[in-house]
């Protein structure tokens, strides 16, 4: 089929729009479409691959003020990348991100890959970290990075230091809204035993903050 | 040395070449998107120095280059002859390309992954083609330590990549099946099975000489062989479907098929002057010619390695200095005239 906005190029974009119950469906070329308003979905065609992009259409597309709210805070304490960032960009800035943002976008990842577990190869000497292991090793590095980051991290200005407290405990209070979103991840699973930890982490965390306070 | 892409491939078959391609990264650093260009240029040159020894594995003799010290003439050829992919075309962080002589075996370094592996040959054989990426993955694991996650697998920078980092692909010759009006459904209809369609050269929406990419689109929650499975019976089903097809035609009208085969091939022996749309689709009914027993050659030849060599920067990079546009178009032209094959 060809497109039917420039009537030259093979349509390959199918945009089908509702709207007040009224169907209409568009047959374009990839050109065309990236030239025509569809929202949110524009960002899809932006740039030679689109594939790509296609998280940042999916995550872009049900961010609701609500959640963007809730999860504008979250930044990856390794390297940085905040939640928008990776809205934007459809792309993680380190493996430590993974985590970080897993209960934000698991969901999108299952919807985009048709999965969320890993099957195939494994590296030779892989070994199923004990629980609790990851947390620990995180935790080490997270204070490590406290101690090294104003002279690695090129982008923050002169007042660095005078914000670093601030940070400390912006970054626990962030961790209380991490938990929470694991928690609500945790209950939709099922897996009540994990939720149960969580709460408990969250009451601690919220009571040392409260006594911050 | 040959490269790949001067082999004759698979009499008969419409599938052209196929590709894997596996991403990595070293768990020492952040992705390549966060890293500074001091860490770029630091990780980039210790890879290199771990993976001194590559050759060795495959018997052959690789070349170690810098991408962002590379002409940007030399870089768009290697992209054309698909060693290198377009992102770390654009790249000014430091970068590095490992890649055999044969150009079947490459690593690019700080792409938009650490570590990314290809191997490419003739014909449908990704299964081959994926045992030499694992046995060129375990020679890196061995001495750089992955970011690994039990339940994501392999990370990446582009969560379209993570788990197993694999991308299969094959490359079809559809030159009659993509003409037909279903064929924008048949893509959509392989979508649902999980692989996606898209043309190889081309401009903007506008496809030349009618080869199409099968690859996989999720990277996780299939082990390797599931993913190289799919791609190979898709590729494997379209080939069918266009050989069907072509059948269909030739025997419908053969007077007429095989003029289009034997004017195209007129035309490129003795042209003077061919825009790179034109010689790709006149290449792409020579080799169906070919392909259907209506043109025959008296030494197997690789019409795909001529499509490789008419691309601009591969062209270029034969010239002793720049060309206009109508230079280019004549030294394409003169290009073919020298190596289209002799037909009995």
């Amino acid at each position: 089929m060809l497109c039917e906005h420039c009537k030259k190029r093979e349509a390959t974009v199918k945009y089908v729009e509702v709207i007040n119950g009224v169907k209409t469906e568009h047959n374009l070329c990839a050109q065309c479409a990236s030239h025509i308003d569809m929202g949110q979905y524009s960002a899809l065609f932006e740039g030679e691959f689109p594939l790509g992009k296609l998280l940042s259409g999916l995550l872009g597309m049900q961010e609701t003020d609500r959640t963007s709210e809730r999860f504008s805070g979250v930044v990856c304490p390794t390297c940085g990348t905040t939640y928008e960032e990776f809205v934007k960009n459809s792309q993680f800035g380190c493996p430590d991100c993974y985590s970080v943002f897993d209960p934000l976008i698991a969901e999108n990842i299952r919807h985009l890959q048709g999965s969320e577990k890993h099957v195939g190869k494994r590296p030779a000497d892989w070994k199923r970290p004990l629980a609790g292991e990851v947390e620990t090793a995180r935790e080490t590095e997270d204070s490590l990075k406290e101690d090294g980051a104003s002279q690695e991290t090129p982008e923050p200005s002169e007042n660095e230091a005078a914000s670093s407290g601030a940070q400390a405990a912006l970054t626990a209070k962030e961790r209380v809204r991490l938990l929470q979103a694991r928690l609500k991840d945790a209950v939709k699973r099922e897996e009540y035993e994990e939720a149960a930890s969580l709460r408990d982490e969250i009451h601690k965390l919220e009571e040392e903050i409260s006594q911050h306070e | 040395m040959n490269k790949w892409y001067e082999d004759p491939g698979t009499p008969g078959s419409n599938v052209i070449y196929s590709r894997i391609r596996l991403v990595r990264n070293w768990r020492e650093y952040p992705f390549p998107g966060k890293m500074t260009r001091e860490q770029s240029a630091e990780m980039t040159g210790k890879l290199y120095e771990g993976l001194a020894g590559i050759g060795s594995l495959e018997g052959k003799k690789f070349r170690f280059a810098y991408l962002d010290r590379m002409a940007d003439l030399e870089k768009t050829a290697l992209f054309e002859r698909r060693a290198i992919n377009r992102s770390v075309l654009k790249k000014h962080q430091p970068s590095g390309l490992i890649l055999s002589e044969d150009e079947r075996e490459g690593v690019v370094l700080n792409g938009d992954d650490h570590i990314r592996i290809q191997t490419v040959d003739m014909g449908l054989c990704l299964s081959r083609l994926y045992q030499r990426a694992d046995r060129i993955d375990d020679y890196i694991g061995n001495r750089f330590d992955y970011s690994f996650d039990e339940k994501y697998g392999y990370l990446t920078s582009f969560p379209t990549n993570v788990g197993t980092g694999l991308r299969a692909s094959a490359v079809v010759h559809l030159p009659v099946l993509s003409r037909k009006k279903n064929f924008a459904s048949l893509t959509a209809d392989m979508a649902r099975f999980g692989t996606v369609i898209r043309g190889v050269y081309g401009d903007g929406g506008e496809n030349f000489g009618s080869l199409y990419q099968v690859s996989n689109q999720k990277t996780l929650g299939q082990s390797e062989k599931e993913i190289i499975d799919l791609v190979a019976k898709t590729a494997a089903e379209l080939d069918v479907q266009e050989k069907k097809l072509r059948k269909d035609a030739l025997r419908q009208r053969p007077l007429g098929r095989a003029d289009e085969a034997y004017k195209s091939y007129g035309v490129l022996r003795y042209a003077r002057r061919l825009t790179r749309k034109d010689a790709m689709e006149l290449l792409s009914q020579i080799m169906a010619g070919i392909n259907d027993g209506i043109l025959k050659t008296d030494e197997p030849c690789s019409l795909f390695g001529l499509m490789v060599g008419i691309q601009p920067a591969n062209l270029l990079s034969r010239s002793e200095k720049p060309l206009s546009r109508e230079e280019l178009d004549a030294a394409r032209a003169a290009f073919l005239r020298e190596r289209l094959p002799e037909i009995q």
